[in-house]
């Protein structure tokens, strides 16, 4: 029982990370209907964004995030006004190999300048951890799960409180009446991608101190964020957020019941049912 | 559309007797070139026009855009090697079997996924293809996990008592590569001139209106596939067995189902020849960056001083670079020619007609 | 004898009713005509009657086949076609390949089928426009392009969804023309159209759906000099 509760606890606290990492895929989807394949990357964008903010001006890591999400948020809205931006009315199917051509730009370029070497941003804090009733808790993984909520509170107050907030998710819902509302939709568009992109650096940031940080580790997290906003229904904010700490969960209980190697597999089946019968996400209603 | 369906028609004979001659050429390569490195290249150029070929029939006929195309080379790959190497079934059966096991595999698979369209498609194939991934990572009795297989050694190919190759030199290879990718493309050919191939089309371009054409959508997308998979489940066990060595992070893949697709996107989907323009382009490129080949010719070239920071870095890091440089591709093509090289030539050559008009 | 068969037909959405018990019959030869304000359920009942989606409730007969639950393409294989309100060309083959794919339903030949759509691109007039790109042709060959395509599948039934839609006065007579040679060759349609000119024109007989109900049915006459029909569709114009 404690085990359980032990691999339970610590899957909500990945899956704090996990929903943000999901929901900046969600609003891109949303707004513009392009699966962002380079999401991973740009996380990984961001993890290094941190190390050297680390290293080189001893900002720690969770501080760094107030350079870091601006930064990421630029980057963001430079790549949809460069590139997505040109392939908006383009196959879908060209707009994904657009993005998965840019991820491969990203790591590559990274792995170019930095090599490939697996990089360590060790903290004071890094390896330390508490316990509570026997359930032992690692303290960065706290912190970040309690910036996390931070992030996610002020998201959902930017998009459900403000204008631009809600000109965006009006956008999501349907680009063509949104235009005719005279919400300025290319600037939506910049804006989403841009949000996206700060939100998987600062998902990047907030997991720096706990994982390798190397040129392919985006890879990973692009494949997760598909299975997290999936599982929530394509373009649902709501879904992504719980998708994410779902799946943070099913991995940490599945790793210690099925074994660390298939318990990728267990996501990925998880993943194709719900594509299979439930296209629309685990919350969603379906429509056509 | 089709201009060398038309060509080939017999309207000219140009087209035909050129392609005899490329053939030809093709043959007797090997009694001139010296350098196994030129082979060695050729080889990976003939697989890579294999598995682009083998693609193109599902993506760029029937508009079914799998990225998960690695699964079919690695089950292909895997069952021939894993015959040869454990249960000592020649390869020349086992490279069947692994086109019966991939394309079991691929129906399937296909009876499942192929309700889904557009990105929900591409994401189930990626979902497959990872899947096949994590378990030959996992298998470890069968397929020697992460490890992969070494082949000691491939049996000597004889009828009767006449040995015809011991597989020593990379001729042989060349040479099943070269019949294989002729066969290939003779089969786009045909299809392209068929009921199959219209149908095909058909439900590239629009799936509802072939449905509504009496094209049932399920059998056509799964004979696409069964078609497709056959010829790259035939390019996982010549590429395993040419390396001599299969492990799941080079034949199983994301980055191997994204080449293949670009091998396509690149030359032009959809067109006999695309997967040969973009193989004969994408291959010698990355191979002359990982061998260092071009940061060798920058040097040597005088732009860069071997001793300078930057020609270090170049010798260093240029090999690592072959992927940046598909990324980059990749970005320009979709960008600039998103109907691959032959359609921008073509493009290129109809607008001067139309100037010369 | 009825082609066609139509019994209490409902198709539900969630809780919306888009059709609602509708029943007709069509006779052999005829055309039909289907009106009714937006949204009143007619582009619904033709994707129920050719297998888009099954009926929630009630039976469709055609030619003595239940068709409820067969997909489109057995829908085709028994004779009945339909062209799509919005047209979907097969943008970047030939309007000649266009018109081969209708054609290959019936055989499995390339030449056979060629010449069975050559056939059918000159009775709708496309004689000129044999080796275009379908995706190339105006709004108005394209209509025409979907009629030949559907009329090389060789149906028995034909179920047209406004192909005079967004089409000048000169092109729509020109395929009220289409649609009487159609007629003539002995093919029973059923005709969805705004332009309640020529619905009169054509129609042996015409249903009139609204709010996804059957309001009236009988010759063009008596449909306009129904009073329910006058109140809710034609003085709605």
């Amino acid at each position: 029982m404690a085990v359980f509760l032990q691999s339970m606890l610590s899957g909500i606290l990945i899956g704090g990370v996990y929903a943000l990492i999901g929901i900046g895929l969600t609003i891109i989807f949303g707004v513009m209907r392009v699966i962002n394949f380079a999401h991973g990357d740009v996380l990984m964008i961001g993890m290094y964004m941190t190390y050297f903010l680390f290293t080189l001006l001893h900002i720690d890591p969770f501080v760094s995030i107030v350079v870091t999400i601006p930064l990421m948020f630029l980057f963001g809205a430079f790549l949809q006004k460069v590139f997505i931006n040109r392939v908006l009315g383009a196959l879908p199917q060209n707009q994904i190999l657009l993005t998965i051509g840019m991820g491969l730009v990203m790591s590559n370029a990274v792995m170019l300048a930095f090599t490939s070497d697996y990089k360590i941003l060790s903290t004071k804090y890094s390896s330390s951890s508490f316990n509570i009733l026997g359930i032992s808790i690692s303290s960065p993984l706290l912190i970040s799960f309690a910036i996390t909520i931070i992030i996610t509170v002020a998201l959902y107050w930017f998009l459900y409180r403000t204008d631009t907030g809600q000109a965006i998710r009006a956008t999501a819902q349907d680009r063509g009446a949104a235009q005719l509302m005279g919400i300025n939709v290319k600037r939506m568009s910049i804006i989403a991608f841009g949000l996206g992109a700060a939100l998987a650096g600062t998902a990047g940031a907030l997991i720096s101190p706990t994982y390798y940080i190397f040129p392919q580790v985006g890879s990973v997290f692009t494949l997760k964020a598909f299975v997290i906003t999936v599982l929530g229904g394509m373009g649902s904010i709501v879904g992504a957020t719980l998708g994410g700490v779902l799946i943070g969960i099913a991995e940490s209980v599945g790793g210690v019941y099925f074994g660390s190697g298939w318990k990728d597999v267990i996501v990925f089946m998880v993943f194709l049912l719900v594509l299979l019968f439930k296209p629309s996400g685990l919350l969603g209603t379906s429509k056509d | 559309m089709r201009p060398f369906m038309h060509n080939m028609r017999g309207t000219s004979t140009l087209p035909v007797l050129l392609a005899v001659v490329a053939v030809a050429a093709l043959f007797l390569l090997p009694n001139f070139v010296e350098s196994t490195y030129a082979l060695h290249i050729m080889i990976l150029i003939f697989i890579s026009i294999i598995m682009g070929s083998g693609w193109n029939i599902l993506g760029g006929y029937t508009g079914q855009y799998s990225v998960g195309h690695a699964a079919y080379f690695g089950v292909g790959g895997y069952t021939t090697i894993i015959l040869m190497q454990y249960r000592h079934i020649a390869p020349w059966y086992g490279v069947w079997a692994g086109i019966l096991v991939a394309v079991a595999i691929a129906l399937i698979i296909g009876t499942i996924c192929f309700r889904l369209r557009g990105p929900y498609f591409v994401l189930a194939s990626i979902a497959v293809a990872e899947i096949f991934r994590v378990t030959a990572l996992n298998l470890k009795k069968l397929t020697n996990g992460a490890e992969g297989i070494l082949i000691t050694d491939i049996p000597p190919f004889k009828i009767g008592d006449v040995v015809i190759t011991d597989f020593m030199s990379k001729v042989p290879f060349y040479y099943i590569g070269l019949v294989t990718l002729i066969i290939a493309i003779f089969a786009t050919w045909m299809l392209q001139n068929s009921k199959l191939g219209y149908y095909f089309q058909a439900i590239r371009e629009d799936q509802d209106a072939a449905h509504s054409l009496g094209i049932n959508l399920t059998i056509y997308k799964n004979v696409a596939l069964a078609c497709s998979v056959v010829f790259t489940s035939l390019a996982g066990s010549l590429y395993g067995l040419y390396v001599g060595f299969i492990d799941p992070s080079t034949v199983l893949a994301l980055d191997l189902s994204v080449q293949i697709v670009m091998t396509c996107i690149i030359g032009g989907i959809g067109t006999i020849f695309g997967p040969v323009i973009g193989a004969v382009v994408l291959v010698p490129f990355s191979e002359a960056l990982r061998s260092n080949m071009i940061a060798q010719a920058i040097i040597d070239s005088g732009l860069v001083s071997e001793n300078s920071g930057f020609g270090f870095f170049l010798k260093e890091q240029l090999s690592h670079a072959h992927v940046l440089i598909y990324g980059i591709l990749l970005v320009v093509v979709i960008l600039y020619m998103p109907d691959g090289i032959l359609g921008f030539v073509r493009k290129l050559t109809s607008k001067r007609r139309k100037e010369a008009i | 004898m009825a082609i066609l068969e139509i019994k209490h037909v409902s198709k539900f959405f969630g809780g919306l009713a888009a059709n609602s018990d509708v029943s007709f019959e069509m006779v052999s030869g005829m055309i039909m005509g289907l009106i009714g304000p937006n949204g009143a359920g007619k582009t619904t009942l033709f994707n129920c009657i050719t297998g888009y989606y099954p009926p929630s409730r009630g039976e469709i007969i055609f030619d003595g086949h239940r068709m409820n639950g067969l997909h489109p393409d057995a829908v085709c294989k028994l004779g009945m076609a339909r062209t799509w309100q919005k047209v979907r060309p097969l943008a970047k083959m030939s309007v000649v390949d266009n018109v081969m794919v209708g054609a290959l339903c019936r055989t499995n030949s390339l030449k056979k089928a060629r010449e069975m759509a050559m056939e059918k691109i000159h009775v709708v007039g496309l004689g000129n426009r044999v080796k275009f790109l379908a995706g190339s042709l105006p709004i108005g060959e394209r209509k025409k392009l979907e009629v030949a395509r559907v009329l090389a599948t060789q149906p028995k039934l034909l179920l047209l969804d406004e192909v005079m839609g967004g089409l000048n006065p000169a092109e729509s007579e020109e395929i009220i023309q289409l649609i009487l040679d159609i007629k003539n060759i002995g093919i029973t349609q059923m005709v969805i159209e705004h332009d309640m000119k020529a619905i009169m024109r054509i129609s042996d007989r015409i249903v009139v759906l609204n709010s996804g109900e059957k309001l009236a049915e009988g010759n063009p006459q008596e449909i306009v000099s129904n009073k329910a029909v006058v109140d809710a569709y034609l003085g709605g114009e």
